[in-house]
């Protein structure tokens, strides 16, 4: 039975070999040719009947007729083909291309030209017209529907990442195996510590494993979906203590654990200024106790025996040396209290030209004029309560009429802090006043909140001042002067923070692979990675930079780079230099070798490694193995050998060459960086894997053997 | 034989009585000759009658601050000879910056000593800038107009 099918498939095959025009010509010939061997037939058994002496005389003239009869029936023959071929093979053909294109891609004009063609087809070319028109007006009404769900979900996403990206939590979601699948910007600022956080990586290389796995168990085992568990845990340095609430996800498939969200807060900075509030307020009870009750007994003994006179002055020595001990530990407290007040909020950084043009814009908006003035610090602080502040300052001393034109002046000081002076000429602002707006709520968008309550925040104060008028003849200068208890110098502007969201949901349905060869690619995570250096020797020159980049899921993670120079220790010669760009001066403060060699040992932890002729990089890192104290045993892809096993040894496998002949542009100012190397590097690999695939080649095992063949082009940079 | 100068004037405005008795005590066995006020509403009033050497200023009193005393008097071209203590039981690092800011001369927190209030006393009305002017910001157009 299973042969039937086979063999219509063969006979399907030979016709479609074939042709149609070729099979009707075909048909015709055999038309002609059975004419002719009819006429050559019915000749011979009408000259076999004669006899021989009439045969011999009506021969010729039999034959001739036979042949001119023969001619004249393949001219028919043939005029007919003609005809056939001209207004049914031929038109056939033309309509069914024109079919068959409409229904393979988006054509939707209408076959006129090959519909006139056919004629002689009868109804077949209006009802073709019919149903092609019918197949492109259902799959323009599925393209407008598919488009406007695309745009529609699109945009729900978009708003969605948004709202992730700016909830103040980090939140991450996980596979049952503790694999995260999702992390927004947050969740990366609190693990990463170094490197952040990766896509497929193991959550418990971040945080200490009990308190989640004890959660995650507990929760699992109730199989309420709805049901949470609030946790407090650690980073595996224990240098954060995070609070957090865990949510099992529902189970989707039956035989499949079900992963879970987790959303957490540092607390680190809340637990130990409740911990030093604490043990202040203990020591308050200890140091304050002894002397108050030593008094108490001192006091009384006086009030008994004074009037009779009899005190000694040893009792006038005690209570001396008690209320002293008394006024030390209560002026030590207040002091402890003061630094414990200014150090446990958690306040960001803020750099003072954005509070400057927030301030100008506030000023602008209230018709006040603001001239601003100073050096560029990075300020520690809340920029909306201060901006909220300053600006209400400047209001209330235009509303008592003092001035309508300021000078905003940030001085730096010689010890941590800096200097808010808003300057205005004329008359004082009067403390009383300040004092009393100090206490009031600052305005509806602010809500509740009062002047006195940011200063409490910032621990600080505001005071006004008179200053030495800059000119005799200037009445007076006055400020309300505003100390910003922590501030810097700013360097460099860094490039704005990416607050992405990175997910891949599909990682929640993927088990963790303990082999790595028989594991199939797209279950792989893989660091591609480049480095420039100071020479072509390993073993002579040095890194000067590196960059890698991590692929989960077939995908590229756009948020997860590791791009970093390096400092090589010694001159980087000027031959290099023209290649990669890279200078001395830019190198000078950035890590070493074995710093960023360990550094990029972290991001590529679990990972396959990929690279553009990996045994050149991978000699590099391993020749700091040993003042790193780690060992780059991952397994290795290198993609000069994957192009050797999908375009054969002949061909050129160059990055520029591979990278080309997949149609993938490396930008001119990228090219022999090691970032942009990298990017080209992971696109071309990418764009290997679904050709390898399609060679048979699913895992990493069967990659492994088949570049291996290619020994002879580039060793094999996996540990053997 | 020259004559004894006159004895250096203090004005105590404090409005807690039992530290203003010890303050007028320990003024006079230094020899000074003292006054209180128990309140800030007219103290500037009698500042400017008085015209002390020296004011021992607490920062908490009833209607009137004595930050805003202290703003008072050195806003006054006429007073600017009046030296300024100021005593607080909110002795953070703060205060004390805004009171020298403002125009003290020095500032003490208490509870203090009385040694320390003493030493305080005398370096001020011997006309000694002393440590705490000295945290005076970076730009020298900043220095407050005392």
């Amino acid at each position: 039975m299973s042969d039937q099918p086979q063999s219509e498939g063969l006979a399907q095959a030979r016709r479609e070999r074939l042709g149609l025009r070729l099979r009707v010509m075909l048909f015709f010939a055999l038309i002609a040719a059975g004419i002719v061997a009819a006429l050559v037939v019915g000749g011979w058994l009408a000259l076999a009947r004669l006899p021989v002496e009439q045969g011999a005389v009506a021969g010729p003239a039999l034959v001739q007729a036979a042949i001119l009869s023969g001619f004249a029936a393949l001219g028919v023959v043939v005029g007919v083909w003609y005809l056939f071929d001209a207004n049914v093979a031929r038109a056939i053909e033309r309509l069914s291309a024109a079919i068959r294109a409409r229904a393979l891609s988006d054509i939707d004009a209408d076959f006129g030209r090959e519909a006139a063609g056919a004629r002689y087809l009868g109804d077949l070319a209006p009802a073709a017209i019919a149903a092609t028109r019918a197949l492109a007006s259902t799959r323009n009404a599925l393209a407008e529907s598919v488009q406007r769900e695309t745009t529609r979900l699109a945009a729900e996403k978009s708003r969605l990442e948004t709202l992730l990206a700016d909830v103040p939590v980090a939140v991450l979601l996980c596979s049952a195996d503790h694999q995260l699948a999702f992390y927004n910007w947050q969740a990366a600022d609190i693990l990463g510590s170094g490197e952040g956080p990766g896509l497929k990586r193991d959550l418990l290389d971040y945080l200490r494993e009990g308190p989640i796995v004890h959660a995650y168990q507990r929760l699992a085992a109730t199989g309420d979906g709805d049901s949470a568990s609030d946790l407090i845990c650690a980073t595996v340095d224990g240098g954060k203590v995070l609070a957090g609430r865990m949510r099992v996800l529902r189970r989707r498939v039956a035989d499949q654990d079900p992963g879970y969200v987790l959303t957490l807060r540092d607390v680190t900075a809340e637990l130990a200024a409740q911990e030093g509030r604490d043990s202040l307020l203990a020591e308050v009870f200890e140091h304050v106790r002894r002397p108050a009750a030593n008094l108490q007994t001192v006091i009384d003994v006086l009030a008994e025996y004074e009037p009779t006179g009899e005190v000694p002055a040893a009792i006038g020595a005690a209570m001396l040396n008690e209320v002293q001990d008394l006024t030390r530990a209560i002026t030590d407290l207040g002091r402890r209290y003061d630094q414990l007040q200014a150090a446990w909020r958690p306040l960001a950084q803020i750099r003072s030209e954005d509070l400057l043009d927030s301030l100008s814009a506030r000023f602008g908006a209230e018709a006040l004029g603001l001239t601003c003035e100073g050096p560029e610090l990075i300020l520690r602080g809340d920029g909306f309560q201060m901006v909220a502040l300053v600006a209400g300052l400047g209001d209330l001393v235009a509303s008592e009429g003092l001035a309508r034109a300021f000078t905003l002046r940030l001085i730096e000081e010689d010890g941590p802090g800096a200097l808010l002076r808003l300057e205005w000429e004329g008359a004082a602002l009067a403390v009383s006043r300040l004092e009393r707006w100090l206490d009031q709520p600052l305005g509806a968008q602010t809500g509740d909140l009062t002047g006195r309550m940011i200063l409490r925040i910032h621990a600080t104060e505001v005071w006004p001042e008179t200053l030495a008028p800059a000119q005799p003849a200037v009445p007076g200068r006055h400020a309300l002067t505003l100390p910003i208890p922590n501030a810097r110098r700013a360097g460099r502007r860094p490039a704005p923070i990416r607050r992405d969201v990175v997910y891949d949901f599909d990682l929640l349905s993927k088990s963790r692979s303990a082999e790595v060869e028989k594991t199939r690619l797209e279950d792989l995570t893989f660091v591609v990675f480049d480095t420039e250096t100071t020479g072509l020797s390993p073993e002579r020159d040095e890194l000067v930079q590196i960059a890698a980049v991590r692929v989960v899921n077939c995908r590229r993670v756009m948020a997860e780079v590791l791009d970093t120079l390096i400092d090589p220790g010694r001159p980087i010669p000027p031959g290099s230099t023209d290649v990669h760009g890279i200078t001395d001066s830019m190198v000078r403060g950035a890590p070493g070798p074995a710093e960023a060699g360990a550094r990029f040992h972290r991001f590529a932890r679990g990972a396959v490694l990929v690279a553009h002729n990996a045994p050149f990089d991978l000699a590099f890192l391993r020749r700091h193995e040993e003042a790193m104290g780690l060992r780059f045993d991952h397994p290795v892809l290198d993609t000069v050998l994957l192009s050797a096993v999908v375009f054969g040894q002949l061909e050129e496998h160059s990055l520029d060459a591979l990278t080309q002949r997949l149609g993938i542009t490396i930008p001119e100012e990228a090219r022999h960086t090691a970032l942009g190397d990298t990017v080209a590097t992971a696109e071309a690999f990418l764009r290997l894997v679904p050709m390898l695939r399609a060679r048979g080649l699913e895992t990493f095992g069967d990659i492994l053997a088949e570049v291996r063949r290619h020994g002879r082009l580039l060793k094999d940079a996996n540990p053997q | 034989m020259s004559a004894t100068p006159p004895a250096k004037r203090i004005l105590v405005v404090e409005d807690e009585d039992n530290i203003a008795i010890a303050l007028d005590y320990l003024m006079m066995r230094e020899g000074y000759e003292q006054k209180r006020i128990a309140t800030g509403a007219g103290a500037v009033d009698l500042i400017r009658q008085m015209r002390p050497d020296l004011v021992l200023l607490d920062v908490m009193l009833p209607e009137v601050s004595g930050y805003e005393i202290c703003q008072q008097v050195r806003l006054d071209p006429g007073l600017a000879q009046v030296k300024i203590l100021m005593m607080t039981a909110r002795g953070s690092a703060m205060e004390r910056r805004k009171g020298l800011a403002m125009g003290a001369d020095g500032f003490i927190s208490k509870p203090f000593e009385l040694k320390a209030l003493r030493t305080e006393v005398r370096r001020i009305l011997a006309g000694d800038a002393g440590p705490e002017v000295g945290s005076q910001p970076a730009d020298p157009a900043a220095a407050p107009h005392v």
